[in-house]
């Protein structure tokens, strides 16, 4: 076997089975477990959709976004429109006005419902696209942050659509276990290959230096429109995933508390890699239910006030930030094991040590 | 009619216009959009209703004293040692100290709101050639104006005003010209605790509550208004903060009923487009690059 393919095979394939393999195994514990720690299960692996979404813009273009929730809240929003029985839809929403009538009439399954909302949401993006993609940096966080804030308060206040923050309820209790971890699989596969596309590597040297990445030709916006759209449909997809969760859901499910919860996962594992994502992801998770149980009593048996759970994670956010900027993984992938790896394996594990 | 208008405007810019000043100022000095800003809000909104029943004049001393001890704590605990970070990481830093605050709150007091007695004096409405305005609107356009003459005035004619100007500017350079970089970033913090605390009273004594979410919004206005004027230069700040606050209270005199919750899903759309035109902000700041 010539050398080139082994390279191909550890920087290429390696690390994206090696992620399904893990989600798999985290599926299979989960399998023969409680039903509290499946839900637990479920609700991490909706947000390893959620913020290997978030990742496959913020982590391959080096751009921030804080909005990507307001994604998640339109494709949960538009699953339940096509989700709803029809019959129910009609009680839930007297006054919908006219011009969105087949909204109470349309129905399909599951799956469809999830491939619709991941368009809706994309095509959003899109619409967005001329606003948010030419910027960078800070600009970029806030005007990403406008459009949640943009968002979350249309939902709000549209009674006579959204239920306002009277919450959403009727969406049938279907996203089980096999179906989170399906949806999680085929986007880490996605977002891999994403990644390591024509598109994803320019994206990555831009991220690395734009001011070299255009003098060299490439066109830095037209590929984060890319990415930005291929992110918001992950997301979309996850909100869709997570409404089948949950059942019932408002507005503010999708705002700053849910944006610090992604960020927090992305950054705790490492910006640059999509181990870094779902790792960071799974960690979260895993740190949360732990707290959770902490300030409940039910371990230590001492009631903690509502919030402490929070205060800690967001002291582990500022450690890593200060103590390990570039996450648990330092924007590596997942090494291959017990392979002798050479100095210098892949050109991008180099840009890690930039952070 | 269109004097009301004129007030309510004035009085809600000045407050954005303190807010965003003190986001531009930490901005320039050491590139940190500081997310955690409304809780200084909050904590603000805690120390009134802790002070309640003291004179009002050690209630303001104890509120602005409280929320500047917090700003210094803040930035000796969390964003001292990340001082060499780039922009995002210290944003990113920001959000999780504001979820840090606002959660420790949540611990302390509960997730219920807590209510302030209002002070009769500020309630009333005062006629002005003719017009009836709150007096609380004109307390505030009072204040505002008067705190900005007195940060206009520290910041061009004391020395650590000087200082402050220059690590803005350039704070390697003042660095080695031989400004203390702890002293100028604390002094920029206690700054801001200034404004955030008066910014805090006018806000809370308005609206009569306070619970630990209550800095969310004011701070994502200043934050856009911050943007929107132009992160570089205090000037720029100050306009981009007043003007999203003059049209915030604009808005709120015109939108008609039902649009009126809304509001704030026009101001941030706005705030996307003026991104999408001026990504640098009404007021660019010149950048010399070396």
């Amino acid at each position: 076997m010539p050398a080139i393919d082994l390279s191909r095979w550890r920087t290429g394939l390696w690390p994206v089975v090696a992620l399904v393999a893990v989600l798999l195994l985290v599926g299979a514990a989960l399998g023969g477990s409680d039903a509290v720690m499946q839900r637990v299960g479920i609700n991490a692996l909706i947000f390893v959709v959620l913020v290997v979404g978030l990742w496959s813009f913020s982590g391959v273009s080096g751009v921030v976004s804080f909005g990507h929730l307001a994604f998640a809240a339109l494709g949960a929003y538009t699953c339940a429109f096509l989700t709803i029985p029809p019959a129910t839809k009609q009680g839930l929403f007297p006054d919908m006005p006219g011009f969105l009538d087949f909204l109470l009439t349309v129905h399909t399954g599951f799956w469809p419902a999830v491939l619709i909302a991941a368009g809706v949401s994309a095509a959003f993006a899109l619409l967005l696209s001329p606003a948010i993609v030419r910027l960078s940096g800070v600009q970029a966080g806030i005007a990403t942050l406008a459009v949640l804030v943009t968002v979350y308060t249309v939902l709000l206040n549209w009674d006579e659509v959204t239920r306002g923050s009277s919450t959403m309820i009727g969406v049938p209790a279907d996203f089980t276990l096999g179906r989170a971890i399906a949806m999680a699989v085929v986007v880490v596969v996605i977002a891999w290959f994403f990644s390591r596309s024509r598109v994803g590597l320019r994206l990555k040297a831009a991220r690395a230096d734009e001011v070299a990445a255009r003098s060299i030709g490439l066109h830095v916006v037209r590929d984060r429109t890319v990415a930005w759209v291929l992110s918001a449909a992950i997301v979309g997809a996850g909100g869709a995933g997570y409404s089948h969760f949950i059942t019932t859901f408002a507005p503010n499910q999708f705002y700053l508390a849910a944006t610090f919860t992604t960020l927090a996962m992305l950054v705790i594992g490492g910006m640059r890699s999509l181990t870094g994502a779902v790792l960071g992801t799974l960690v979260y998770s895993a740190l949360a239910e732990i707290l959770r149980r902490v300030q409940s009593g039910q371990i230590g048996g001492v009631e903690l006030p509502g919030g402490a759970a929070e205060v800690v994670l967001a002291i582990l956010l500022l450690v890593i930030l200060v103590k390990r900027p570039g996450g648990l993984t330092n924007g590596r992938e997942l090494p291959v094991p017990r392979w002798p790896m050479r100095r210098g394996g892949g050109a991008e594990e180099h840009e890690a040590s930039r952070a | 009619m269109i004097l009301e208008y004129v007030i309510g405007a004035l009085s809600g810019g000045g407050v954005y216009a303190l807010l965003t000043i003190g986001l531009a100022l930490l901005f320039s000095v050491m590139g940190l959009m500081n997310f955690a800003y409304g809780e200084l809000l909050m904590a603000g909104g805690f120390a009134i209703y802790l002070l309640r029943d003291l004179p009002w004049p050690l209630m303001v001393l104890g509120t602005i004293a409280a929320v500047v001890v917090v700003s210094l704590i803040i930035e000796r605990l969390a964003f001292r040692p990340l001082r060499d970070a780039d922009a995002m990481t210290l944003l990113i830093a920001s959000f999780a100290v504001s979820m840090l605050l606002q959660n420790s709150a949540r611990m302390a007091a509960g997730p219920t709101a807590l209510g302030i007695e209002p002070y009769d004096a500020l309630q009333r409405n005062a006629d002005l050639l003719g017009a009836s305005v709150p007096v609380i609107d004109l307390v505030a356009i009072g204040v505002t104006s008067a705190l900005l003459v007195a940060l206009l005035m520290l910041l061009t004619r004391t020395q650590l005003g000087t200082q402050l100007r220059a690590a803005a500017e350039d704070f390697e350079m003042a660095n080695l010209l031989g400004v203390r970089a702890n002293r100028v970033i604390a002094a920029a913090f206690a700054i801001t605790g200034v404004l955030g605390g008066v910014a805090a009273l006018i806000l809370i004594l308005r609206q009569g509550t306070v619970s630990v979410t209550i800095g969310q919004m004011p701070l994502l206005i200043a934050f856009v208004g911050a943007v929107v004027g132009g992160m570089g230069s205090l000037a720029g700040a100050a306009l981009g903060g007043f003007l999203l606050g003059a049209v915030t209270g604009l808005l709120d005199a015109v939108l008609p009923g039902e649009l009126q919750p809304f509001r704030d899903a026009f101001v941030f759309g706005l705030v996307v487009l003026v991104l999408a035109t001026r990504p640098q902000g009404l007021i660019p700041v010149r950048e010399v690059r070396v």
